[in-house]
């Protein structure tokens, strides 16, 4: 399969955006961690900001980084949004409400489904096409990609990925030990154009042995799904063959190649 | 699209636990749904409770994955030859061909709930034996019926609220057509929990008695549980896959667009991808939950694609709303009803609302049934719809 990336959006502590991101995957840069600012989406109603959860205006914040990356309307993107654990810290107020007085707030119900952010970012964006949620546990960054990937190419139409993860609370952190932020977005179109990044080959293919993570990566985004994501992004930085195995399973990875 | 064959299927809800059982309940127009007697919930309403699946044992190798929502999935793999049917289809294809695509809205969350009933009071912690990652996790199940079925190709979950399980068969069709599979194991599991009781409750969505989708005094819903899956294969088969459509609403995140809009566009996407005009639907399963909103809001969207001309149903109340296993749910009903050429009714309607333009139906009746329409829609306003056919 052969998709082209149009754009990047990228967020996690010390990686505010796409060019700092660039330069530290490119080795021009020394990695340095930095508290995120809080995130503000500029396309949320103020009113939706208000209710939102963290990761929805997380997961938002990224994708607007993208969209000012691209000339692609985000009216005409499908989405694939993909997230170990989306709900996160309203799991954690969900269920010490729930082991007490029992009065769960409908707005904290809504937002504990898995696919709040697409459906947050739909309504922000006037984002009609469809929206899928995708979880694949620890690897579901690689799932989401061919996700995207697949309707990318069998739909013929633009598709916003954002891979997200957002810390947790304890004591879900004790058992999902989430304690940093990190954000990918990507603009996703089934053929190249003028402004494309770059083509990548995505293909499935047995795993041999773990997947090494980036050396400059902090240890603790280990337990990040999404941050399975920065392998890929490499490949932005190198020349055409660059390539990064993404693990979709204990016996598959996607095999990433610029192309 | 190519259509894509339905080699197997199975559905577990309270109508019944498989086909036949629950063929039965919708020909006898006998509702799965009773009164709310769940000691640890004690909310005035209805559910569908699949008692059976509480005392079912996991394989001791998977003793990990062990909690309702895991139950539930083992005991439906277990119906209808599936189990079988897949082991023939991964001797045939092998393991490595057949991918997994299930849809949940809470998945094993019941068990994270009663660990927080037990944190230690002293110090917070959840109890020691609480395992996360495997019944609790949105892919928890996934990862549980890849294992059960011994299948080794691409696996994932969706998790878009109540139009999860409709929205994998999408997944399917297009990983198939891109080659990374030749057949798929879709379906979906969700079961009954604090979060979805006292969640709808809280958005006063709950019917204080059965649901009743399209009456004129509908008050709301039944939450129900299912399980259900099928075995997709490329090419044709004597019941298929024909078409689907998936859109989003970007209204509002718990509400419908008043005049279905979303749902409009994604069955007129279904009848596109199909190459099927409307009035070549002879029956839709319709989500219709029995919210004042949301069935005024779907009848709309129908009328002003079909107009009378299409009976249509909503078979909640036989199988209550079972969330993120409704698409699989229903998507196994229209399956049986061309199966039959069994028109299903809505049984607990007592008044059709006569707000309602579209063609209504609550009675079932036995009819020649060629192609049929499941609609699924969800929170986030996220839709779904699914066409099946007869083949050749």
């Amino acid at each position: 399969m052969r998709i082209a990336i149009e754009a990047v959006g990228v967020l996690a502590p010390g990686l505010p955006d796409w060019d700092s991101t660039q330069a530290v995957l490119a080795g021009r840069q020394r990695f340095a961690s930095a508290p995120l600012a809080a995130c503000a989406p500029a396309s949320l109603p103020p009113a939706e900001r208000r209710r939102s959860s963290p990761t929805v205006r997380l997961a938002i914040a990224a994708a607007e980084q993208a969209l000012q990356r691209t000339a692609i309307p985000p009216q005409d993107m499908a989405l694939v949004f993909s997230s170990p654990e989306a709900a996160g810290v309203i799991t954690h107020q969900l269920c010490e409400v729930l082991a007490g007085s029992r009065e769960v707030s409908p707005t904290q119900f809504h937002n504990s489904v898995h696919n709040a952010p697409s459906g947050y970012y739909s309504i922000a964006m006037s984002a009609k096409l469809g929206a899928t949620s995708v979880c694949r546990g620890p690897w579901s960054f690689a799932a989401g990609l061919l996700g995207a990937a697949v309707q990318a190419l069998c739909d013929d139409v633009p598709v916003l990925y954002v891979c997200y993860d957002s810390p947790l609370p304890a004591p879900l952190s004790d058992v999902m030990p989430v304690l940093e932020a990190t954000v990918i977005a990507l603009v996703i179109a089934p053929r190249p154009a003028a402004a494309t990044l770059a083509a990548w080959r995505l293909a499935v293919a047995p795993a041999e042995g773990d997947v090494a993570w980036p050396g400059w990566m902090p240890g603790a985004w280990r337990a990040n799904a999404s941050a399975r994501g920065f392998g890929a992004l490499a490949t932005l930085s190198g020349g055409a063959g660059a390539s990064a195995a993404l693990p979709l399973s204990t016996e598959l990875n996607v095999q990433v190649a610029r192309c | 699209m190519q259509p894509l064959a339905v080699l197997s299927y199975t559905t577990t809800s309270a109508a019944g636990l498989g086909k036949a059982a629950t063929a039965r309940a919708l020909r006898e127009e006998r509702s799965g749904l009773a009164p709310n007697d769940l000691p640890w919930a004690p909310l005035e309403c209805w559910i569908g409770r699949v008692v059976a699946a509480e005392s079912v044992a996991l394989p001791e190798a998977l003793g990990a994955f062990d909690c309702r929502n895991n139950r539930l999935a083992l005991l439906a793999l277990e119906q209808d030859g599936f189990l079988e049917a897949v082991a023939a289809a991964r001797a045939r294809l092998g393991a490595g061909r057949i991918a997994v695509f299930l849809g949940t809205s809470t998945s094993g969350i019941l068990s994270t709930e009663l660990a927080y009933q037990g944190r230690d009071p002293a110090t917070g912690s959840l109890p020691a034996a609480f395992r996360y990652d495997t019944v609790h996790n949105l892919d928890a199940t996934t990862e549980f019926v890849r294992r059960v079925l011994g299948l080794a190709g691409p696996a994932m979950t969706i998790s878009t609220a109540c139009s999860s399980s409709a929205k994998v068969f999408c997944l399917a069709e297009r990983f198939i057509r891109q080659g990374l599979a030749d057949a798929a194991v879709v379906g979906g599991v969700d079961s009954l929990c604090h979060t979805t009781l006292y969640g709808f409750s809280a958005l006063q969505l709950v019917a204080p008695d059965i649901c009743r989708p399209f009456d004129t005094a509908r008050r709301g819903l039944t939450i129900g549980e299912a399980a259900g899956f099928a075995l997709l294969e490329r090419g044709a088969g004597a019941l298929q896959l024909m078409g689907y459509g998936e859109t989003s609403d970007a209204h509002h995140m718990s509400a419908p667009h008043p005049e279905g809009d979303g749902a409009r566009r994604a069955m007129l996407e279904a009848l596109e991808r199909a190459r099927l005009a409307a009035r070549q639907i002879d029956y839709i399963n319709l989500h219709g939950t029995a919210t004042p909103a949301n069935d005024r809001a779907e009848g709309r969207a129908v009328h002003g694609i079909f107009g009378t001309g299409t009976p249509c149903s909503s078979t909640k109340g036989v199988t209550g709303h079972t969330l993120g296993a409704a698409g699989i749910t229903e998507a196994a009903i229209a399956l049986l009803s061309l199966e039959h050429d069994f028109q299903p009714g809505s049984p607990t309607t007592r008044e059709v609302d006569p707000e309602t333009q579209c063609a209504f139906t609550p009675h079932g009746q036995a009819r020649k049934l060629g192609r049929v329409m499941s609609n699924s829609f969800g929170f986030g306003g996220n839709n779904c719809a699914l066409v099946f056919g007869k083949g050749a």
